[in-house]
């Protein structure tokens, strides 16, 4: 692998932010927890950056150490007896309205209420538009179980919009 | 890929990141560095004090053993000295006998 490329810490901030605030805040549902994830995610680069070999190689410890330390607060919070997607459920789509249909946006708000797993493949596969193989990859978990997930997840997700946003699927 | 999927796709389109993010993520960075170079000029300033002072003890020491080590040898010195002083006397008063028993 080519050592001529140079880590700019600011260069990747600038290029990866939008991704890795998203990636937070679909995962806890929290805008100011998302932030601060997105802070210590990047604070956490810059001591990761003598090691760090290609752009590629960026994009993916960003992602993964996004997913595990949006884990990790979900974790955190549960412990607590806090669950973050209660107030998200019903007003989540509103900050998506704007960029995206009216029905991306509504799905985007039941993704709220999937279980953490398979919200975290599917926001892997459907916002970052990676392979099973590549969300294995970023979650660090078997490809049968991301497979699962995913399967699972969008089952899941058909099932609540069927039941839920019929006027959607109906005028769609 | 189905509907849901499409929806799916178009309703996760990644989010702009929140203004000022990346000043936060800068200022918290550089506040960082600081603390790690003051930490650093911290610990290179107690070694250099600690170096300072254990060599500072370890001279008092040194000197200490040396001054008693001469003080040890000056008292030596003046025990021979005074030694060499009587056994000349002793001498002197020996050889005076010897004579006086001599003229008797």
């Amino acid at each position: 692998m080519s050592r001529d490329w140079q880590p700019d810490f600011e260069q990747l901030v600038d290029e990866h932010q939008s991704m890795v605030f998203s990636l937070a805040f679909r995962m806890t549902g929290d805008r100011g927890l998302a932030e601060e994830i997105a802070q210590d995610v990047f604070l956490e680069l810059d001591r990761y950056l003598g090691r760090i070999e290609s752009p590629e190689h960026a994009l993916n410890w960003l992602r993964r150490v996004t997913m595990n330390r949006s884990a990790d607060a979900l974790r955190r919070q549960r412990v607590r007896g806090m669950n973050l997607w209660v107030e998200m459920d019903e007003n989540h789509g509103a900050i998506f309205e704007e960029r995206s249909s009216p029905l991306g946006s509504r799905l985007a708000g039941l993704l709220a209420t999937l279980p953490s797993p398979q919200r975290a493949a599917l926001v892997l596969r459907y916002q970052e538009g990676l392979t099973p193989e590549e969300i294995a990859a970023a979650l660090e978990s078997p490809l049968a179980t991301v497979k699962s997930n995913l399967q699972r997840g969008l089952k899941l997700l058909r099932a609540k919009a069927e039941s839920r946003l019929k006027e959607y699927i109906r005028g769609n | 890929m189905d509907d849901i999927e499409r929806e799916l796709r178009q309703g996760l389109l990644r989010l702009p990141a929140p203004p000022g993010l990346k000043r936060k993520i800068m200022a918290r960075k550089q506040a960082r560095d600081a603390e790690a170079t003051h930490r650093r000029v911290v610990f290179w300033q107690r070694l250099a004090a600690s170096i300072v002072l254990c060599s500072a003890v370890g001279g008092a020491v040194t000197w200490h053993n040396v001054d008693e080590r001469r003080k040890g040898e000056a008292a030596r010195e003046q025990v021979m000295v005074a030694l060499r002083i009587a056994g000349r006397a002793l001498d002197q008063m020996n050889a005076q006998l010897a004579e006086h028993n001599d003229g008797k």
